[in-house]
């Protein structure tokens, strides 16, 4: 069956997930709440997730939206916090498992979503900043990171602003990166050097082309294995299930084109609503 | 008490130099129709330091406006929508002060200040080039087990700006979803001003945010667009989209004045 990059990228997040865990999803971030909810579906029905838009810990969930993204988790928590509780009392208390994406990454896994290039004070270009990312990355276990549009701007020797820990001499508690996927293949970081190391290509891409795309040496795993690909189920899950409207798409695209899918998108969405087939109980919107 | 204004009236609450503070997140349930009003009043504010847990929207307009000196946030942007346009060109420029925060220094120094100590300790950023962009960001022992902790310096906030579902005229209120930092933004903020879709006389309870710090309630149907304010409305996302390629064809005063349709 065929399938799309953005598939395959949720599939493999969905496979990092264990059962009983807690999974936090920052915000922004379609092809994570994809694969969260894709392992809910098959292998980890027991996950309690702790979303930013919301504030909750939830176990209930619905389809992927844009203009409605708050009904994914609002009026479904188990227990709905403030901002404030979930920094300071849930994240601290129960280090959930999370995959951020970082605007740069270095070798080590330490990770950048501040500024690219030039100074601090004059960027060349400003990101949005760092969210929780420098408060969770000190002390947790499970950090995990996803790119989904592998280039050299992304993976760098050198960071121009460390805001996410990685395998750095700095650390004094938790650890580093443990896994990081991108649309080209999967990665583990080398246990010794703490440095990223491809354990397996996606189907079609060569070590070539990865190395090519990749702003530092890579090390590259003695039994480099190729991505399995999504399963028949797996893709009528995402695409009937969890994401019928395409929310998922968005993240691999940028500038013109990624606006132009969002009007479609929109559209689509609004077509849905009034048509009241978009979730079955959906109240107000 | 009745603390019912008009949107103008309260908008005269915004001083010069005041640290503001927008309540909500990002694109949902933001003071929108406030801050349209405060930007074409007469005389706008100068010289305001913006504090939001995270910027968005009406975040983006203040920043185009030219209101806002020096910006404190964990995010500042448009989520799926993409970055924001105004936010990223002062940046660039250098015409806007960034006060780096995470979601652990504003939670952290919104807890000092209700607890009227001047730091709370914590254990982010710490290993993060963080502490380097914010030299008053002190770190210290612990003193039961000697570990280096982050002393996160207690957040002043002179007006925050909270937009509600639901409120009476005494300034009780039910958000609707997203709690983010509001109960804590109305517990520290000198001047607390909601804006609300509706206004009944009396709220029968539970709540939200309590009435006893509210300093003025608007009514402001519609007053978070074209932000979402859950379950009423879901976000506009076309207007949000037009709202980017106005700013990015340089259109940012063009747009404030003929493309606000509420």
């Amino acid at each position: 069956m065929d399938y799309s990059i953005d598939e395959l990228i949720s599939v493999c997040i969905s496979r990092q997930i264990e059962d009983h865990e807690v999974v936090a999803q920052g915000i922004a971030t379609p092809l994570v709440a994809a694969g969260y909810l894709l392992a809910k579906m098959t292998h980890a029905p027991d996950v309690t997730f702790l979303s930013a838009i919301g504030q909750a810990l939830c176990r209930d969930w619905a389809p992927l939206g844009v203009a409605t993204i708050e009904e994914l988790w609002i009026g479904r928590g188990l227990l709905t916090v403030s901002f404030v509780q979930a920094a300071c009392d849930l994240l601290p208390r129960f280090g959930p498992k999370e995959f951020f994406r970082p605007g740069q990454v270095d070798p080590c896994g330490n990770f950048n979503n501040v500024y690219i290039g030039g100074s601090y004070e004059t960027p060349r270009l400003r990101l949005p900043g760092s969210g929780g990312i420098p408060d969770v990355t000190v002390f947790e276990e499970n950090v995990l990171l996803y790119v989904p549009r592998h280039g050299r701007h992304t993976f760098v020797e050198q960071l121009d602003f460390k805001s996410g820990l990685g395998h750095d001499t700095q650390r004094r508690a938790g650890r580093g990166p443990r896994y990081l996927v991108s649309d080209l293949g999967q990665f583990d970081f080398e246990p010794q050097s703490g440095r990223m190391r491809l354990i397996s290509l996606h189907p079609g891409v060569t070590l070539r082309r990865v190395q090519a795309k990749t702003g530092f040496e890579l090390l590259v795993s003695d039994k480099l294995l190729e991505t399995v690909p999504p399963t028949e189920r797996e893709l009528k899950l995402l695409r009937e299930a969890i994401d019928p409207l395409g929310v998922r798409t968005l993240e691999t695209l940028s500038g013109a084109a990624r606006r132009e899918r969002l009007r479609a998108l929109l559209q689509k969405e609004r077509l849905q609503l009034s048509e009241g087939e978009f979730h079955a109980d959906r109240h107000l919107f | 008490m009745d603390k019912t204004k008009s949107l103008d009236e309260a908008v005269l609450l915004v001083q010069d130099g005041d640290t503001l503070a927008l309540g909500g997140m990002t694109i949902y349930r933001r003071p929108v129709a406030f801050v349209h009003a405060l930007i074409t009043r007469d005389n706008p504010p100068q010289d305001l330091t913006l504090l939001a847990f995270t910027g968005g929207f009406a975040s983006d307009l203040l920043v185009g406006a030219g209101l806002i000196r020096r910006s404190r946030t964990c995010y500042f942007g448009l989520e799926t929508f993409g970055l924001a346009p105004m936010f990223t060109q002062a940046v660039r420029e250098g015409r806007l002060e960034i006060i780096e925060e995470s979601e652990a220094s504003i939670a952290c120094g919104l807890r000092a200040t209700m607890a009227g100590v001047g730091f709370m300790p914590s254990r982010a950023w710490q290993g993060t080039d963080m502490l380097r962009v914010r030299p008053d960001v002190m770190t210290i022992c612990d003193p039961y087990s000697d570990e280096r902790l982050t002393a996160f310096p207690a957040i002043d906030c002179d007006v925050a700006v909270i937009h509600v579902l639901r409120a009476d005229r005494s300034g009780n209120a039910v958000l609707g979803g997203n709690p983010t930092i509001d109960l804590e933004l109305s517990m520290v903020a000198k001047r607390l001003i909601l804006t609300a879709e509706t206004v009944e006389d009396e709220l029968p309870g539970p709540i939200d945010l309590p009435g006893l710090a509210v300093t003025a309630v608007v009514h402001a149907p519609r007053g978070a667009w074209p932000t979402s304010c859950y379950p009423a409305y879901p976000i506009d996302g076309e207007a949000i989209l037009d709202y980017i390629s106005a700013c990015n064809a340089g259109q940012f005063s063009n747009y404030l004045l003929t493309s606000w349709i509420q």
